[in-house]
């Protein structure tokens, strides 16, 4: 479960203090694949940033998974994040000097298991994700962008992790990669029962996730705005949704 | 794939700018090691070429003063001194002036006990006894003008009006031997001169050989005292401390040439950092996700100053090696007289222990350049690293 | 029609990445300010050394003598060539010939070290053979009176003061005067009545003559009279020549600071080059904007290199001004650095930048900037504007 108690985040620009975040409550329960939604600058990427233990907020609490992440400190909160959080970014995921495999495997060199046992949890993890064999030694170079974001979705789940996280994961790819991708993840979802957050702008996403929250200049949309906002995306999407449902 | 596969893969990235940067290092490092060879470089040189039983006698006053030939006797009698000999230049030449070689008339009965850690073949000393025209000459200048023992060599004197005519009778031998002195006897300088009315009753210098080190310090205050308030008085001084004080006038050029290395270090000390905060701020990005993955900062700053060192450590190792080859080249065929312009190279003897010096300046240079860039990039929280990139 | 890419653009974006450009301007500052200091002491040398030698002066010694301290000369030659024609003669109506004695005693600087100084015994009419050599303060010694005329750099070196008094060879003397030569060797030498010096040595004989050429004479024939005389074997130089032949120490130093910059510079264009292809590369979207814009590889090409001469050139004249202020401090605090002569003497040399020096070292500046921004300037030439634009 993931829970953020009136959590503010602010950020010095210069000579002005953007508020990023602006006293949000959020609780996302077990197991759901959630979406944030809102236009440019609203804060659904640091308030991503707070529930994956990788910012600290400057007021409120924030507990994951039963763990409370705001005392931490950045070693403690890196720790934690090895442990129980999966990443994926829009781009720049992937080392490119490391091959799908390799990078796979980066997340295990923090834990305690050997070259072996490592090298076997990340050929899983690709299968998993449906990368095929002769492309396990490429260079992420060669690999098309949606290859790309399957690798790194392999590298999110190899730990095991909670919670996976994915920050505007399609936002690189062609509408098929994107659907690709946004599939795979409901389906960990499904199946192996991983939280996932998303922060998104693709529409497509609407289709595939249980919740989507809104924020808007650093504000959880709620009631009535939270209504409206759904409206106008659905209106925009144009097709009837399978799967979204609002919270009110 | 483990931590050692992150720092080597790096490396095949921008190649260029780490073979670049590579060779500068190699090239300062080489040139460090150089210059690094010259405070010990002359101190050793001293150490290697004089003994802890000699002593040299000359004019208090200084060397051109010299002393009046009955000084000899009189020091031979002196308890402690085991064997003496008078040493005055000739300033004889040979072919031309510039390819100038110390040569001096001793005693010819006293040679094999002065020079004894020389190793002179007892035949040489024979034959150097018996043959009132006889030459001893160090190997290095037999070489550079391709002398052998029985050859006939003139010497033109510049400071007395006279040539003498020699045969070769032995060498000062490697590695030992003097390599560049001409000795010859005394006796055949004195006929010379008195035949063109000159007189000989000199002695330049005084080599005294003691019977312990131990001693040396007493048998140097008797010397002195026999011949206080005389119109010679004497100085007596260790043969370290003779070559020492002649030494001691090169500390200033080498003082700046010294400077120089230094600041031959920090040159590349800045290329290096140059290169690594552009190579450090190229990856940014990775960086980044490292930390989002849960690297600690610590460890990053690892990965990057691992990176680093083994940049400048790799190519330090080949500066330094090459230094001292490059160089012991050199030193021979200047040695050898092939190439008698580069004999003063010589005097940068690299030995295994500068080699080290330079490889450990080369660690010196990869901690000092990569640790700022290398720090900043590590400290960084990981959320603003990400707003960075982002 | 090929435009030129203006001037303010190149230096502009020189210095856009500041941190980059200031430290390659870091490195080529250090490489001319090691570089400079070195040849400023090449310079120094050659300058006393040269600085020495009188044109119209003679200096005759026995054949095959490669200095003057290690030469001797009998009175009945100095007698004859006294009266050789092609003589100039002095006030007097004597000729200007100078019969002088040298030795090396010791002298001790204040820290203890030993080193030796060269001690000219002469008569007055030294002075008017080297008129180069004034008494800057004080007077010149006396006949027989025990008094010593120091050069201005044994003064500093020894500790020695006007009026006060100076032991060297066997005796105390009076320091009556301070020589000035203008910076030549002369100025690291003493001057004494050679009779005092005979007295003091032991020995009574000339090591050399100076000789002053008379005016419109040529010197040659002197020499060729001297070289031919039977009676000795002497040889007549003119003084250039032979203090010439004495600044073999600084050959050797040219050619070891040749090694030096070469290889420091080499160094430094390495790290240029890195620099200048970082430029490129970051710049890359900007090159493809001015090939579509009509600029041609070549006004590219022209602009990058005129962007790594500018760091060359700005490294430049901060190392020159660095090697000035360094060559400053060495002398006021070092009092110059010593050198030993091919006399066995210590000198004392000065450093100063010249403008040879300081034009060498331009020219090896403006060949390293050359040599840094020369590949990546043609690799930036050779992008093609629709790659570069497309590359992010």
């Amino acid at each position: 479960m993931i829970r953020l108690l009136n959590v503010s985040r602010h950020f010095q620009r210069g000579p002005d203090v953007v508020r990023a975040l602006d006293h949000v409550t959020l609780t996302i329960p077990d197991g759901r694949f959630a979406a944030l939604m809102g236009p440019s600058g609203s804060g659904k990427s640091t308030l991503l940033n707070l529930l994956s233990g990788i910012d600290r907020p400057d007021e409120g609490e924030v507990e994951v998974a039963g763990r409370r992440l705001t005392g931490l400190s950045e070693d403690e909160l890196a720790a934690w994040r090895a442990r129980h959080v999966g990443l994926v970014f829009q781009f720049y995921n992937l080392i490119p000097v490391l091959s799908a495999r390799e990078n796979v495997e980066l997340p295990l060199l923090l834990t305690d298991l050997r070259g072996p046992e490592r090298r076997r949890r990340a050929e899983v993890a690709l299968e998993v994700v449906g990368l095929v064999q002769e492309r396990f030694d490429q260079l992420p170079g060669t690999l098309s962008g949606g290859e790309q974001q399957r690798v790194a979705i392999a590298r999110a789940i190899v730990t095991d992790p909670d919670l996976i996280v994915a920050d505007e994961p399609t936002g690189d790819l062609d509408a098929q990669s994107a659907d690709a991708v946004l599939a795979l993840l409901s389906e960990l979802n499904r199946e192996f029962h991983k939280a996932i957050v998303l922060v998104t702008h693709d529409l497509r996403a609407l289709r595939w996730v249980d919740e989507v929250h809104h924020l808007d200049k650093g504000r959880l949309l709620a009631g009535d705005e939270a209504l409206r906002a759904s409206e106008t995306l659905e209106q925009a999407l144009g097709t009837a949704r399978r799967h979204a449902k609002v919270k009110p | 794939m483990n931590y050692r596969t992150l720092v080597s893969r790096n490396f095949s990235r921008g190649r260029l700018r780490t073979v670049l940067t590579a060779a500068s290092i190699m090239l300062s490092i080489f040139l460090a090691c150089a210059v690094l060879t010259l405070p010990s470089g002359l101190a050793a040189l001293v150490e290697r070429v004089t003994s802890g039983s000699r002593v040299l006698v000359h004019n208090k006053a200084g060397l051109s003063y010299m002393m009046p030939y009955s000084y000899l006797q009189k020091v031979r009698a002196v308890p402690g001194v085991t064997a003496a000999t008078s040493f005055s230049w000739f300033g004889g030449i040979y072919d031309e002036p510039k390819n100038l070689f110390p040569n001096f008339a001793i005693d010819a009965d006293a040679v094999g006990d002065i020079w004894a850690e020389f190793q002179i073949d007892p035949q040489a000393i024979a034959d150097f006894r018996r043959y009132r025209d006889g030459a001893l000459v160090g190997y290095q200048t037999m070489r550079k003008f391709r002398w052998k023992i029985g050859d006939r060599v003139t010497l033109r004197s510049t400071i007395w009006p006279v040539d003498l005519d020699f045969r070769i009778v032995g060498v000062l031998p490697e590695p030992h031997g003097n390599p560049m002195w001409f000795l010859f006897s005394r006796t055949y300088m004195e006929e010379a001169l008195r035949a063109k009315g000159l007189s000989a009753d000199f002695a330049g210098m005084i080599w005294v050989r003691v019977d312990d080190p131990a001693n040396v310090g007493t048998v140097m205050r008797r010397i002195d005292d026999l011949f206080r308030n005389s119109d010679a008085e004497t100085a007596s001084e260790t043969e370290k401390s003779f070559f020492e004080s002649f030494m001691s006038s090169l500390s200033g050029l080498s003082n700046v040439i010294l400077a120089v290395g230094f600041l031959v270090v920090a040159a590349v000390v800045v290329i290096t950092a140059n290169t690594c905060s552009m190579a450090i701020r190229e990856r940014a990005p990775e960086i980044a996700i490292l930390k989002a993955l849960g690297f600690r900062r610590f460890t990053i700053l690892g990965l990057l100053l691992t990176e680093t060192l083994t940049l400048a450590l790799g190519s330090g190792v080949i500066g330094a090696v090459a230094a001292y080859g490059v160089l012991k080249l050199l030193a021979a065929l200047g040695a050898t007289g092939a190439r008698p312009g580069l004999g003063p190279l010589s005097m940068f003897l690299v030995t295994p222990w500068h080699v080290l010096e330079g490889i450990l300046l080369s660690l010196v240079v990869g901690v000092v350049a990569g640790v700022v860039p290398s720090w900043g990039a590590a400290r960084k929280p990981v959320a603003e690293a990400l707003r960075e990139v982002f | 029609m090929s435009r030129a890419i203006p001037l303010s653009y190149s230096l502009r974006s020189v210095f856009q990445r500041r941190t980059r450009a200031l430290l390659t301007v870091v490195v080529m500052a250090l490489v001319v300010l090691a570089v400079t200091v070195m040849l400023s002491l090449v310079s120094g040398i050659r300058r006393t050394l040269v600085a020495t030698g009188e044109a119209d002066n003679l200096i005759i010694i026995r054949k095959g003598a490669t200095n003057d301290g290690s030469s001797m000369l009998p009175i009945e030659a100095y007698r004859a060539v006294a009266y050789f024609p092609g003589i100039a003669s002095g006030a007097d109506g004597e000729p200007l010939v100078s019969p002088e004695m040298v030795i090396q005693p010791f002298f001790y600087r204040p820290d203890g070290g030993r080193e030796n100084v060269l001690v000219r015994g002469v008569r007055p009419v030294a002075f008017a053979v080297h008129r180069n050599v004034h008494i800057g303060k004080g007077r010149a010694p006396r006949s027989s009176s025990g008094e010593a005329a120091v050069g201005r750099a044994v003064a500093a070196r020894y500790a020695v003061r006007l009026g006060g008094d100076v032991r060297f060879g066997r005796r105390v003397w009076k320091v009556v005067g301070i020589l000035e030569a203008g910076g030549s060797s002369f100025e690291s030498e003493v001057w004494v009545d050679v009779n005092d010096l005979w007295n003091d040595a032991n020995r009574s004989i000339y090591n050399g003559l100076r000789v002053k050429v008379a005016p419109g004479s040529d010197p040659q024939v002197l020499v060729r009279r001297v070289a031919a005389d039977p009676r000795w074997t002497l040889e007549a130089k003119p003084e250039i020549d032979y203090y010439r032949e004495q600044a073999d120490s600084a050959n050797f130093l040219f050619r070891l600071t040749l090694a030096l910059g070469l290889i420091m510079g080499i160094g430094a264009s390495f790290g240029a080059m890195n620099t200048m292809f970082a430029a490129v590369k970051s710049r890359t979207a900007e090159i493809g904007t001015l090939r579509a814009l009509g600029f041609s590889r070549r006004s590219i090409l022209i602009s990058f290199v005129t962007e790594a001469l500018a760091i060359a050139l700005a490294g430049f004249a901060v190392g020159v001004l660095m090697a000035i202020a360094t060559t400053l401090g060495i002398n006021a605090l070092m009092k110059g650095v010593a050198i030993n002569l091919m006399t066995f003497t210590t000198a004392t040399v000065d450093l100063r930048v010249s403008a040879t020096s300081a034009l060498q070292v331009l020219l090896l500046a403006t060949l390293l900037g050359l040599a840094g921004g020369f590949l990546p300037a043609r690799h930036a030439a050779r992008l093609s504007p629709v790659e570069a634009l497309r590359r992010r």
